[in-house]
């Protein structure tokens, strides 16, 4: 796993190379800036960036996980003060972990690796979601494609449940999409 | 002194901590803290100055402060979760309207300006057009995606957005790692003088009024602690009031945010970015008989409807009973009446751009 470590404050982020290189991570150049920042993601491909929680880098880390699913992540951030409940908040959101200063380097390894695994637990359940939330719609969609034919057509449920699966063969399409077609037609005939 | 003719409180003053950016529509707080508005309200406020809108955001979601200085989208972003946290939000007033741009390289807005449409201006570049903002949901990302479609360019499709502190902005663009920003000032200001670009577009050109920096906190605190969030609010609104009374005012702030644990820029640079004209209705603007602070439903409205039209969050994702949990108008309403600031009758306006 290749960690990016980004120094643009005065905590002192560089100090953890060598206690992530001695867990076995591969750490990138550190970096202090945002366009190093942005070419190191590109170039190197980090899975993992650390920063603190003041950079002013963060924000371009926000774009970049905004744009791409497969953005490094998560960010663990080293804070000044670490409150607890800021640790939890940010553990709870399950992309950001917060590191405490005064931290012994040698527990960091542990807590990338946590954060890492909750942020994969994290994406796939969204995923999940998303796929179900998607399920939903398509049903409803189809749904009321067949209420369509049913009132228009005089067909049957289950003849026009057939005719939409044919359509979706002849064409190539998800039912869902000859669902939608249907309607935006229905539609346009008022 | 006090803003609502009663007696200041003889308990001592509430502590608010309040998250702020370095920008120059922070001004409504600094002035209620420096003219001791809060204290009239029985407040003190703690301004604590951000690296970044995502720690102003963690901060607040984590409680560690009770209100932020926020991009008015960001508050529907972080009550969809859109790209990071979920958390239920409340947006309590407008701070500002107006006062944003849209800079280009020079070579390309002398284009742009000769008449050449958007696309093929791009299409000069050897690369993807790189167009730079401070936040992906932030209202800059909004202003610049919008004026974009507008002129026949895609946002999703046709450039490469990314995000960069807006103090490194004018540097990314000299060096050619950017062909253009949409930020706040002074850092349109800034490109310009350097010459390294030119500002095609005030945002006050593309919607005259605009809303853009809230006063947010999060939604547990409006609901459960309304006395306290109404007192905030009107301290600050105090405050905003006093910074559309006489340009003298604003010349005043200008100084209090050229200080080092300010925004640390010249005090005449700020005092320029800061400058009033209450007969352009581009213009920046913090109060303007109360027409700025609203925070108006439809305002909010638009913002989702922006974030539907890029794919970021479902069509009806807030509905519009939680658009009304979302926006405090009846918090405001008390607020504005408290200190004898003038409130609309309506909930809603025309929120849309103009161009």
């Amino acid at each position: 796993m290749r960690v990016l470590l980004v120094n643009d404050t005065d905590k002192p982020i560089g100090a953890l190379r060598q206690a992530l290189a001695s867990a076995g991570y591969e750490v990138l150049d550190e970096v202090a800036g945002t366009a190093a920042l942005l070419r190191a993601v590109e170039t190197g491909q980090p899975d993992v960036v650390i920063i603190d929680v003041d950079s002013p880098s963060r924000d371009t880390l926000e774009q970049l996980a905004m744009l791409h699913s497969h953005a490094p992540r998560p960010v663990v951030m080293f804070s000044g003060n670490g409150e607890d409940a800021l640790i939890r908040a940010a553990v709870g959101a399950g992309v950001t972990a917060y590191v405490v200063d005064g931290l012994a380097p040698e527990r960091l390894a542990p807590i990338v690796q946590v954060a890492l695994a909750r942020f994969e637990q994290e994406s796939g359940m969204r995923r999940r979601l998303g796929e179900v939330q998607q399920a939903l719609e398509d049903r409803k969609l189809v749904d009321r494609a067949k209420g369509v034919l049913m009132s228009r057509r005089g067909m049957s449920e289950a003849q026009a449940y057939a005719a939409l699966r044919q359509q979706a063969m002849k064409q190539g399409l998800k039912l869902a999409e000859v669902a939608k077609r249907i309607l935006d037609m229905a539609e346009l005939w008022g | 002194m006090s803003m609502n003719g009663q007696s200041p409180t003889e308990l001592p003053p509430i502590e608010l901590r309040v998250a702020w950016m370095p920008l120059i529509d922070c001004a409504p707080l600094v002035a209620a803290s420096r003219l001791g508005l809060d204290r009239a309200q029985g407040l003190r406020l703690k301004l604590e100055r951000q690296a970044s809108w995502a720690a102003v955001r963690d901060r607040l979601l984590s409680g560690e402060v009770d209100a932020a200085h926020l991009p008015a989208s960001m508050i529907h972003a972080i009550e969809l979760g859109i790209a990071g946290p979920a958390a239920p939000m409340a947006w309590l007033m407008t701070l500002n309207q107006n006062g944003q741009a849209i800079t280009l390289g020079t070579a390309l807005a002398d284009a742009l300006q000769a008449g050449e449409p958007l696309p093929a201006v791009l299409a000069r570049l050897p690369r993807t057009a790189l167009l730079a903002q401070t936040f992906p949901t932030g209202t800059h990302a909004l202003w610049l995606y919008y004026w974009l479609a507008a002129r026949g360019v895609d946002p999703m499709r046709d450039i490469a957005a990314l995000s960069i502190p807006p103090p490194q902005m004018p540097a990314a663009l000299a060096e050619g790692r950017i062909d253009g920003y949409c930020s706040g000032e002074p850092w349109a200001a800034v490109a310009q003088a350097q010459g390294h670009g030119r500002v095609v577009i005030r945002s006050g050109a593309l919607w005259p009024g605009h809303p853009e920096k809230a006063l947010a906190c999060r939604r547990d605190l409006a609901a459960l602690q309304p006395e306290r969030v109404e007192r905030l609010v009107a301290c600050v609104l105090a405050a905003c009031r006093w910074l559309d009374e006489d340009p003298a005012h604003r010349r005043q702030c200008a100084g209090w945010l050229a200080e080092d644990g300010l925004i640390g820029a010249p005090a005449q640079r700020l005092a320029a970015c800061l400058a009033d004209d209450p007969a352009d209705p581009q213009a920046l603007a913090f109060h303007r008989g109360g027409a700025v602070n609203f925070p108006w439903l439809s305002d909010g409205a638009w913002f989702v409807r922006q974030f539907v039209r890029w794919g970021w969050c479902a069509e009806g994702a807030i509905d519009a009973a939680r658009l009304r949990d979302i926006h405090r108008l009846d918090s405001y309403r008390r607020a504005a009446a408290a200190i004898g600031v003038e409130v609309p009758a309506a909930d809603t306006r025309d929120s849309r751009p103009k161009l």
